[in-house]
């Protein structure tokens, strides 16, 4: 690695000062799973590395009017074990999960994964299809994007010079929703999705037709995905193996996969529309129970 | 650039000087001695350089000397109290958990921190815990019967 | 990796041909360029930036057209870049054809990239993806200068 200089604030303030005071040579720095790999192998060479590790007020989960906010300190492996998220939201819970490995979870930030902003990534997905939104601090305050417009493309975001993921916030699931996270990985199971989806299913009241769906995709694009097309095909239909079908057609006519060693394109083609059946099928079924259980 | 850092591991407090770039691993190999927790990978992946960062279980070879400041941290030297070896040290040793060796020291430290949360673990758990700690001499049978006796040994 | 690019430029196809034909021109054209001179080997020298999310290369490189035939309208260059400090670089083969059409001129670039060393092991399919944004782009410039 390079000889950086290393900076430990206190506060988020000191932090947006240290990153104004290097500009674009300044990288800040939590878990370091990601960004400590990519300075060993010599890709990213900061002059100054910004430790978020000692800020206060970044690493709380909250429940608020039907909201619930996870710090960008939150550690995947908080997350994951949280008792609020485990009950409220399971499936982001599990989302997180699915990360890698536990010694990776006890380091890796939700605030680093969004920063990082690697399409193959988990949580991203969820967040997606869950509709949540990125808070990001800068000198003088604060502003709020949709998941969907923070990515922007392979590694890049929305972040401009001299600012910081402050947290995300989850809207819980309305009621009639089901949600569910499908993660395809035919390699280890600590490594990056083939294809990831995230479904969200809302039921009409009579809880045969699908009110609305969200459908996010993973690792088939240069960001996480939205499967609006998808999306459309279900929106008002009764699930059945036609319109299950057509919906993962829908999706894989959609997404723009790369080839890699998880796959070739044609192969996550494919098992897009295969894994967006999948976890339709789930997110319908918990959808059902959350209506059942309503009555 | 290099930071004076002050960390305890395995207990007993150390000052260093190290440069910023400075692994948490080549610290605890190099600057202390502590050569138990190996480099296999590098990139976070193997489990071979597993160390416990206050208590919990974490990739040495990417986490950097400068995180653990003001922090514990626990090798696979820490684990023994005098001559008394940690009961998962002790059950790989009767049920043959090891080989080579090169991935136990991880595997160990891995094991040790899965009891502290865990005391009783199932298969499915141990095996979940343990799955970023790679191996290539044992097929991983023995490592999860070691756990497993280890657990109950613990109990008793 | 290969790569095909095309538009249509809307000049005629001698002009095009010439603006092609001046490397420093042209090369101004290729988005997070630097600088470009000429050797005196025929060659030229120039700086690239390229940056993919926080991954920053600086390629340092020649460029030299290899083969030009006016009469069928048909060039080849090849580019040769390092990053001396990651230690990788590019190598590059590109054939240029030129076309009429009503509109002006169609642009065909057909682009052979080798990526070696580090920076080949990071990813090809991220390189290959940031290339061919990259080409869309020289040839969009291409477009914009000739217009101007």
């Amino acid at each position: 690695m390079n000889a950086f200089e290393y900076r430990t604030p206190r506060t988020p303030d000191e932090v947006l000062a240290i990153l104004q005071e290097f500009g674009e040579d300044a990288r800040a720095v939590a878990g370091g799973t990601a960004l400590v790999t990519m300075m060993r192998q010599g890709l990213v060479r900061p002059a100054c590395l910004v430790s978020l590790r000692d800020v206060t007020g970044l690493g709380r989960i909250e429940a608020t009017n039907g909201v619930i906010r996870l710090g960008a300190l939150v550690t995947h492996r908080e997350a994951e074990v949280s008792p609020l998220l485990r009950e409220r939201l399971p499936v982001l819970a599990e989302t997180f999960r699915r990360v890698a490995t536990v010694r990776i979870r006890h380091m890796a930030t939700v605030g680093g994964a969004l920063a990082h902003a690697d399409p193959n990534q988990d949580p991203p997905v969820t967040l997606l299809a869950l509709g949540a939104r990125v808070e990001i601090q800068r000198a003088g305050g604060r502003r709020e994007l949709p998941v969907e417009a923070f990515f922007r493309d392979y590694y890049e975001t929305a972040l401009e010079p001299g600012e910081l993921v402050a947290g995300v916030s989850v809207p819980l699931l309305p009621s009639a929703t089901g949600a569910s996270f499908v993660k395809f990985l035919p390699r280890s199971a600590d490594d990056y999705a083939t294809v990831a989806v995230a479904a969200v299913v809302t039921l009409e009241p009579d809880g045969e037709r699908c009110r609305e769906a969200r459908i996010a995709l993973g690792s088939v694009a240069v960001t996480p995905l939205r499967a609006r097309g998808a999306e459309t095909v279900l929106a008002g239909q009764r699930l059945d193996q036609r319109v299950l079908r057509a919906t993962g057609e829908a999706a894989r006519a959609e997404v723009d996969p790369m080839t890699d060693h998880r796959g070739s394109a044609a192969y996550k083609r494919e098992m897009t529309a295969v894994m967006v059946g999948r976890a339709l099928t789930q997110a319908w079924d918990a959808a059902r129970r959350a209506l059942g259980s309503m009555r | 650039m290099t930071r004076a850092i002050r960390l305890r591991v395995n207990g007993a407090t150390h000052e260093v000087e190290v440069p910023t770039y400075r692994t948490l691993l080549d610290c605890l190999r190099n600057d202390l001695g502590l050569t138990g927790s190996k480099e296999g990978c590098g990139v976070g992946v193997c489990g071979a350089c597993t160390v416990l960062l206050d208590g919990k279980m974490i990739s040495s070879c990417i986490a950097l000397a400068v995180f653990a400041d003001g922090h514990e941290v626990t090798t696979v030297e820490g684990l023994a109290e005098d001559e008394r070896l940690h009961p998962v040290q002790q059950a790989f040793m009767d049920l043959g958990g090891f080989q080579c060796g090169i991935c136990t020291p991880g595997q160990v430290v891995a094991a040790k921190a899965l009891l502290d949360s865990t005391p009783n673990p199932s298969e499915t758990e141990i095996r979940e815990w343990m799955l970023g700690n790679l191996c290539r001499c044992t097929g991983y049978y023995k490592i999860v019967e070691s756990i497993q006796a280890a657990a109950q040994a613990a109990r008793q | 990796m290969t790569f095909a690019q095309e538009c249509v430029v809307p000049v005629a196809r001698e002009r095009l041909w010439d603006f092609l034909m001046d490397v420093p021109a042209v090369g101004r054209c290729v988005p997070g360029i630097e600088s470009i001179q000429a050797g005196d080997d025929g060659a030229y020298r120039g700086g690239l930036k390229v940056q993919v999310g926080p991954i920053r290369l600086a390629l340092q490189g020649t460029i030299t057209v290899e083969e030009q035939d006016r009469s069928v309208w048909r060039a080849r260059m090849r580019a040769e870049a390092n990053d001396r400090r990651l230690g990788g670089g590019i190598r590059a083969r590109m054939s240029v054809t030129l076309a009429p059409v009503a509109e002006g001129t169609r642009l065909h670039i057909e682009t052979d990239l080798a990526v070696l060393g580090k920076i080949g092991e990071f990813g090809q399919p991220v390189i290959k993806k940031k290339a061919d944004t990259l080409l869309q782009e020289f040839v969009r410039n291409i477009g914009s200068a000739l217009a101007a």
